[in-house]
């Protein structure tokens, strides 16, 4: 028997002992913002159950299960898992841009007989997972600037280009922040960053102009200039502001949302859904429900901080980071501040992928909160 | 508990003092964003929510515009010569169809569009503005409107409309007065400038392209309504919002002068005939027939008339889209002398003067002709017989200049403000006019001694249309009055000036009464004796004839009467008033090429003041006063062993007057 997850001296490693470190407001949090989403599916439908909130609420209730039932297993199990959860997740990558199955002009889904597996979501926990495992055996000098730190580069890389290649630019982004987010809690020297940063500003232009596809470019062209063309590209974004715009500081009230029940609002139960809650709630309601995601980002950060191994801790950051940009670019997006990419809102959105990801995430950090004294040996090459 | 640290400690506590202060700063950054999300939001939400509240309104609601009902047009009774009926038409809008080619082929299986015109519409509909509709099918059938109204959820962006159509139920008989309506051209909206008012655009909107209904299109055209309604973001209609529509502004009614039943006969008679009749009330000025023959149908053109039925009208030399009646000149011919004759008596000639004709008139180099050796005539016979070497005499009594100035008093050679466009003005020449007309050819600029016998006959120069013929003759049976012609009696129930509130007429009422006689003894007796008699005693119409030469006989081309080829006879005029002894009426009739004018203007002309003076209360009242009611009175007694006759049909139609009742009897 290895060392208890619950290292404090009396306490054994029994299931009941370990459900009761479980994050009371961590979950109540999801709950809340769930229950919210579910509510506006609800409301968006014409104040239907079907098609969305009630299979939303399913869909949460069985990976809320799931998040309780993961956050009860060993930290080092996950730690053990890291490496091949990563290795699966490049070559389900691999294989989909072989014999994906192709929706929307981009490969993105792999059936495997009746499931339908998207396996840029299993590198979005892959690649925490794995960055977190490389920093674990890593010295804070060697994370600080070494040649080794070429490893994570090509981790974060090559699905990184899979990916984009699909072409999934929204999961492309994801990716990237959240791998340059690990590496910078990790402890990489600004430098780096400052360089990284100033490197990624001049290929933008290039990178719009010439390895996007037209759709992408007409996005982002969009993005800059939406009143061009207020029927065509630029109608997502124009249509968006102006449900949000409309909803005003108290909302049109539950139910009550012209621009998604006239379908005038592109995407209403998906990528788009926040702009319903906006136009429904209004500016207050909007508050609100920033400050609960804001609660869930926050909750996570001090669980990761309060970990005492160094997976643990870099495993529930990049996570709680993966989760936050989800926030930030969909927000960003259904405000026109940004391009049309394609990323929903966590929790909120209809989608059952989505949710399994976000959840997994939430599995883990909650089993790092539930382990938060586990020793994890570095296992420099060993598993174990 | 086996501890097995293989990283010193100090490097552990490293990793995580530095993990804590980054994890801080990146919880910093989160919430940097966070804060902007909500700059953003308040900006949305709050700063320029209003903006956004607007926008999310006009995109739930749409304004279909309804087409105003046209203003009626009427005659002098109230009968509508142009009215509108229901159309039952499909419009469609591009920007609530997302599909259109899919439902343009759907809506093709429940209406017939057939397939070019379907492509047509889907051109039509890309190129033209998003909201405006396009018509894609018009006069439909109930049966046909209600499978497409049932199947509307199925067919977004197609738009069921009842709206109303130009009718003219007299077909062409008005066509060329009240004009008709049609699609509006580039050109119409060239003339409008940049920013046409919608209702222009609008795919059940006709335009008034002639006659009345160009020159009144502003008051006949009210004003656009439209319908709230509540759509998709893919068009179908929600819900209509009845509180929110805006009700359209009938056009207003238009009342003409016009007689219906008047104006149809002139149609009538002309039968296949080219030429014109105008009929005016004599003490009003007010016209009561205006009508071009041979005319087409109006009513093709409202829907548009297919460029080879055009190009047929276009290219009959009979000239159908030409209105005769005001811009066809022609010379007056005979009808000329009662003008050159008043001239003569008001410039001191002596009406009982005479000359002897015996079939020419040698004049300079040149012999002038008549069409029979007349003898030895007085003014009076000359008019009656219409004696060509007479007023050859009578015209070099005269002189060009005074013959031209009466004829110009009594309306010849002027444009009158009717309220419609395209009269010709023609011309009454005279020296002036020559000397101007010939400034680049002076050797012409004088006029020639030869010209005034010619003048004298209603040739040479003179031209006229058949609206000024008929303002002459009304001027002359009035007597008084410098009579104006009307048209238009009001719009919108606003009356127009009347034509009899007038200067006097200048002439002394002796040589209008000497005139006048003459013109009633030429149907009597005259030229028109046979052919122009009403049948109406004790009431009968006075006149006179004219046959204008419309080709130079010299060649041998041109033939004098209704003989030769078509296009190379003569015009035959006829202007006359009725009652002879009180006028009431005052016609003016020319057939195009018709011969003689008393063979074949007259005629017609009966035919028409017939019908204008049985309508007229006074004179019908005169006609049946005249019947010998006293013998029908001694009817009453029956005869013994005679069975009492059945009451006599007299008729039909209403050129007779109806019987005066009889007396009952016991059968």
């Amino acid at each position: 028997m290895t060392a208890s997850a619950l290292t404090r001296p009396g306490q054994r490693d029994r299931l009941s002992e370990k459900a009761a470190e479980i994050d009371w407001r961590l979950s109540a949090l999801l709950l809340a913002i769930a229950f919210l989403g579910t509510a506006m599916l609800y409301s968006t439908a014409g104040q239907h159950w079907t098609p969305w909130a009630a299979r939303h609420l399913v869909v949460f209730g069985v990976c809320f299960g799931m998040m309780l039932v993961l956050s009860l297993v060993n930290l080092r199990v996950w730690f053990i898992a890291a490496y091949p959860a990563y290795a699966v997740g490049l070559i389900l990558l691999a294989a989909v841009s072989l014999v994906g199955h192709s929706a929307m002009g981009a490969q993105r889904w792999l059936h495997v007989g009746p499931i339908g597996v998207q396996p840029s979501e299993v590198m979005k926990v892959g690649l925490v997972l794995a960055l977190a495992r490389f920093y674990h055996g890593v010295s804070a000098k060697d994370a600080r600037l070494s040649w080794k730190l070429l490893i994570p580069l090509a981790m974060i890389g090559v699905p990184t280009l899979l990916v984009a290649h699909q072409p999934d630019l929204g999961t492309a982004i994801l990716l990237v922040a959240t791998g340059a987010a690990v590496m910078f809690v990790a402890g990489l020297t600004w430098r780096i960053l400052a360089l990284g940063a100033i490197a990624g500003a001049f290929a933008i232009p290039p990178f719009v102009l010439f390895v996007l596809k037209d759709y992408q470019r007409d996005r982002v062209l969009t993005f800059l200039s939406p009143e061009k063309d207020p029927s065509g590209a630029g109608y997502h974004i124009l249509q968006a502001k102006t449900a949000l715009g409309s909803g005003g500081f108290l909302g049109k009230g539950f139910g009550l949302g012209s621009q998604s029940h006239l379908n005038f609002l592109p995407e209403k139960q998906t990528d788009f859904i926040f702009a319903s809650f906006a136009e429904e709630f209004g500016f207050l309601g909007c508050f609100f429900l920033l400050a609960l995601y804001a609660g869930v980002v926050a909750v996570s950060l001090r669980i990761a901080s309060i970990s005492h191994s160094h997976f643990g801790r870099l495993s529930a950051a990049g996570l709680t980071a993966t989760f936050a940009l989800y926030i930030l670019i969909n927000g960003a997006m259904v405000m026109g501040m940004a391009p049309v990419v394609g990323v929903p809102m966590p929790l909120m959105s209809y989608g059952g992928t989505v949710m399994v990801t976000v959840m997994v995430g939430f599995g883990l950090i909650q089993a790092v909160k539930v382990h938060r004294y586990a020793e994890i040996t570095s296992g420099r090459g060993s598993l174990l | 508990m086996s501890l097995e640290p293989s990283i010193f400690f100090d490097e552990v506590n490293q990793r995580q003092g530095v993990f804590h202060r980054r994890t801080f700063i990146l919880g910093g950054l989160g919430g940097i964003g966070a804060l902007a999300l909500t700059g953003r939001l308040l900006q949305l939400q709050v700063v320029e929510a209003q903006k956004y509240t607007s926008l999310s309104s006009s995109n739930q609601f749409n304004f279909r515009l309804r087409t105003p009902p046209r203003g009626r047009i009427l005659d002098r009774n109230g009968i509508e010569i142009a009215s509108n009926r229901p159309d039952l038409r499909l419009l469609m809008r591009r920007d609530e169809a997302p599909d259109v080619e899919g439902t343009l082929s759907l809506l093709a299986t429940l209406v017939p569009i057939p397939p070019a015109k379907q492509a047509q519409l889907a051109k039509e509909l890309a190129n033209g503005p998003r909201s405006i509709p396009v018509a894609v099918a018009t006069d439909l059938t109930w049966e046909e409107f209600a499978r497409v109204s049932a199947r509307s959820p199925e067919l977004p962006g197609v738009i069921p409309d009842v709206g109303d159509a130009r009718v003219y139920p007299y077909g062409g008989a008005f066509a060329h007065v009240i004009g008709y309506v049609s699609r509006v051209s580039a050109d119409d909206l060239k003339k409008v400038g940049p920013h046409p008012e919608p209702l222009l655009l609008h795919p059940g909107f006709r335009i008034g392209k002639q006659g009345i209904e160009k020159a009144l299109d502003a008051d006949l055209r009210g004003k656009a309504g439209a319908q709230k309604v509540e759509v998709d973001s893919v068009g179908r209609v929600i819900k209509s919002d009845p509180a929110g529509d805006i009700a359209s502004t009938p056009g207003k009614d238009v009342v003409l002068t016009l007689d219906a039943d008047v104006q149809n006969r002139a149609l009538e008679v002309f039968g296949s005939d080219s030429g014109a009749a105008v009929m005016m009330d004599v003490r009003t000025g007010e016209i009561l027939c205006l009508a071009s023959a041979p005319s087409f149908d109006a009513n093709r053109f409202v829907t548009g008339v297919p460029s080879a039925d055009y190009r047929m009208l276009a290219e009959y030399d009979h000239k159908p889209l030409l209105d005769k009646a005001l811009s066809g000149t022609y010379p007056p011919g005979s009808t000329f002398k009662t003008m050159v004759a008043l001239t003569a008596l008001e410039n001191g000639f002596d009406p009982k003067r005479t000359y002897t004709c015996n079939g020419v008139f040698p004049f300079g180099n040149h012999v002038f002709h008549c069409d029979k050796h007349h003898g030895t005539l007085d003014l009076h016979g000359a008019i009656v017989t219409s004696c060509d070497v007479y007023f050859y005499n009578a015209a070099l009594f005269c002189g060009p200049d005074k013959i031209a100035e009466v004829a110009r008093r009594f309306g010849l050679g002027q444009i009158f403000d009717i309220g419609i466009s395209g009269q010709k003005k023609g011309l009454v020449p005279d020296t002036a006019w020559k000397k101007r007309a010939f400034k680049n050819n002076p050797a012409n600029q004088k006029w020639f001694a030869g010209e005034t016998p010619s003048m004298g006959i209603g040739q040479g120069y003179t031209n006229i249309n058949a609206l000024q013929s008929c303002v002459m003759v009304s001027r002359l049976a009035n007597g008084n009055k410098a009579l104006l012609p009307r048209l238009i009696r009001s719009v919108g129930g606003v009356l127009q000036p009347s034509g009899a509130d007038v200067p006097d007429l200048p002439v002394n009422k002796e040589h209008l009464a000497f005139v006048r006689k003459a013109m009633a003894d030429v149907v009597v007796s005259g030229t028109a004796a046979t052919t122009a008699k009403l049948g109406l005693d004790p009431i009968v119409m006075a006149g006179k004839t004219g046959t204008a030469q419309a080709h130079t006989y010299k060649d041998g081309k041109g033939a004098h009467g209704a003989v030769g080829a078509w296009a190379l006879r003569d015009h035959a005029w006829f202007v006359a008033f009725a009652p002879a002894d009180d006028p009431r009426y005052a016609i003016s009739v020319i057939v195009e090429h018709g011969g003689f004018g008393g063979d074949a203007a007259a005629p017609k002309a009966r035919e028409i003041m017939r019908v204008a003076l049985l309508k007229d209360p006074e004179v019908r009242a005169r006609i049946e006063h005249a019947m010998p009611t006293d013998a029908l009175k001694s009817s009453d007694a029956p005869i013994d062993g005679a069975a009492p006759d059945l009451p006599t049909q007299i008729g039909p139609g209403p050129a007779l007057p109806p019987p005066t009742p009889l007396p009952e009897t016991d059968q």
